[in-house]
């Protein structure tokens, strides 16, 4: 190795090893409080993949565990970093909290239940086990999460506001259908970014994947659904559209259907 | 005392994790220049030499092609099999075949587009349907059409992006890695564009007759490169001489 290099090394590793003194003392008293996501693979992360999640998910995150085979939907493939359930813009990796709300709320019609069986220690020792088996982790950051307006409450004119961009400005029914039942002109073509086939959510059911908060689904429209066909409409929405269209799309529940289900 | 200890411990284990942390992103650096073998440098190059040259494709598929040079009139897209592979009845040439050197790490300036190229939604279909930048480059995806759209895009370097646009949308993008990226549209399926982003400037796509050229290369000996989508990659060695015309052809062979 030249000299020079050589210094430039060691000039690298002591700026890292100041910056992450600094960092660990900025942020180890804040991240306390709130979720404390360890930043490496540990030992308890690994054992709870291989224990809970691998039999679905598979030993190395490519969503070909054993019991996959059988299953639609597939159990996710954490090789290419696509989220679904995201609180940041379209194509963006999640963040630490948005991947530790699906494994504690589990996704609603679908076989991931919510882990409340596992110890808050083990839910968070999974994340950076989940990270590191995609590359996009090492080139990328998620971005900030995006921008959720004051909540504006839903009235008749609101709802008949959000009908209009449901039906025509956005065409949501091509995929989702008039009603929303998820059967849409477009609906029986679509897959998903593994080449699996995926329905277009119906949303007279009622149990949303990503939740059934009015911010919840702000968020699942705003932000896409990574992986999905389901897009991100963040560049065609103001703050109040995406209200209106929040209250339609929930207005488009039917409870007694689903009671009967 | 007991205080003391404590917070003896709390320094130690700050000491020891951010040494741990300067050792790994150290590691990670170290690494990062091993796998970036392929520097490129930029330098004058006075005797370059180019390169011209034609992909050609005579496999069974040949019946499939499409000419749609064929009438007078711009042919109705919805009728229009696939822009997947095309190549002129005359003479076997494939176009859309990206060409690009594999290997070399010195030559000229890596010039960024500061107007950005364009990928236009016109009919269902995108124009042009193959585009090949160097790495930096922003490309503006515009939407003509009446109706709604989704761009979609399945990289996984460069961030992927899926966007409900309506007409006369114009979505900007970068993209900083070398990749090769299908952006399609989940309402109107048969049709794709493809995005290739190269890290060095030697590359082009070939035109309607398969012709591709590539110019001020350093003399030397490289290894060239054809992607083409559903032709998949072709190497070959070629030797550039100063200030000649090299002239190849790659054929895709019968499979
Ligand atoms: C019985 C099978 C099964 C097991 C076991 C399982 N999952 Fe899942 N998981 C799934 C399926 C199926 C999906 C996809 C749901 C969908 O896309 O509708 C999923 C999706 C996910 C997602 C994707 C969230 C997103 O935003 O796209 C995460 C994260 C996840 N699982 C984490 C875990 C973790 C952590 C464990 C272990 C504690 C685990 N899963 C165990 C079946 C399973
Ligand atoms: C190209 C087809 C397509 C279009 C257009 C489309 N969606 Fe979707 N959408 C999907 C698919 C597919 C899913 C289901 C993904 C899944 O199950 O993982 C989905 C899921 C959703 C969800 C998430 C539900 C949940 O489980 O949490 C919401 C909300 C949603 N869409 C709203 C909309 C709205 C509002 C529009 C119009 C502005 C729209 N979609 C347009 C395909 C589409």
């Amino acid at each position: 190795m030249k000299p020079k290099v050589l210094l430039d090394k060691i000039g690298l590793w002591s700026a890292t090893t100041v910056a992450s003194a600094a960092l660990m003392l900025s942020v180890m008293p804040m991240t306390a409080s709130a979720i404390n996501v360890p930043t490496e693979v540990t030992e308890v992360g690994k054992d709870t993949y291989k224990k809970y999640c691998s039999p679905c998910h598979g030993e190395e995150g490519k969503g070909d565990g054993p019991l996959a085979r059988s299953l639609l939907p597939k159990p996710r493939d954490f090789s290419r970093g696509a989220y679904k359930f995201r609180t940041t813009p379209s194509g963006s990796l999640p963040t630490d909290e948005d991947i530790y709300r699906t494994i504690f709320y589990g996704v609603p019609n679908s076989t991931m239940i919510p882990w409340d069986i596992l110890t808050e220690e083990q839910r968070l020792s999974v994340i950076p086990v989940l990270k590191s088996f995609s590359e996009a982790f090492e080139v990328r950051k998620p971005d900030a999460s995006v921008n959720v307006g004051l909540e504006i409450r839903p009235t008749e004119r609101t709802i008949a506001e959000g009908k209009k961009i449901y039906e025509e400005k956005l065409e949501c029914w091509k995929c989702h259908g008039v009603e929303g039942r998820g059967d849409g002109p477009s609906a029986s073509e679509q897959e998903d970014d593994f080449g699996f086939p995926i329905k277009p959510f119906d949303f007279t059911t009622g149990k949303f994947k990503g939740g059934n908060s009015p911010t919840d689904v702000y968020l699942r429209f705003t932000t896409g659904l990574n992986g999905t066909p389901m897009p991100s409409f963040a560049k065609e929405l103001s703050d109040e559209q995406r209200w209106y269209l929040t209250h339609y799309v929930l207005s488009l529940i039917k409870p007694e259907e689903t009671q009967n289900k | 005392m007991k205080i003391c200890l404590s917070e003896c411990q709390v320094m130690r284990k700050i000491i020891f994790f951010s040494f741990l942390f300067g050792f790994l992103g150290w590691c990670a650096i170290s690494l990062k220049n091993i796998s970036a073998q392929q520097q490129y440098t930029e330098i004058e190059v006075i005797d370059g030499g180019n390169v011209i040259g034609n992909v050609k494709y005579v496999g069974d598929l040949a019946a499939v092609g499409l000419d749609l040079y064929r009438d007078w009139e711009l042919s109705d897209t919805s009728k229009t099999p696939s822009e997947k592979l095309i190549f002129s009845k005359i003479n076997n040439g494939l176009k859309n075949a990206t060409v690009s050197i594999k290997d070399i790490t010195k030559g000229k300036k890596k010039r960024i587009p500061t107007i950005h190229p364009i990928i236009d939604q016109q009919n269902n279909i995108y124009i042009p349907h193959v585009i090949a930048i160097l790495t930096g480059t922003t490309i503006d995806i515009l939407h003509g059409d009446e109706g709604m759209h989704n761009i979609h895009t399945r990289s996984i370097k460069n961030q992927p992006f899926n966007l409900g646009t309506t007409y006369k949308q114009r979505i900007s993008k970068k993209f900083d890695y070398p990749e090769i990226i299908k952006l399609s549209c989940d309402l109107h399926k048969y049709a794709c564009a493809w995005i290739v982003v190269l890290d060095n400037p030697y590359f082009d796509v070939t035109d309607r007759n398969g012709y591709f050229e590539i110019c001020d290369i350093p003399p030397g000996t490289y290894r060239f490169q054809v992607w083409h989508e559903e032709l998949g990659n072709l190497e070959k060695e070629v030797t550039v001489h100063p200030k000649e015309t090299t002239s190849i052809e790659c054929v895709y062979p019968q499979n």
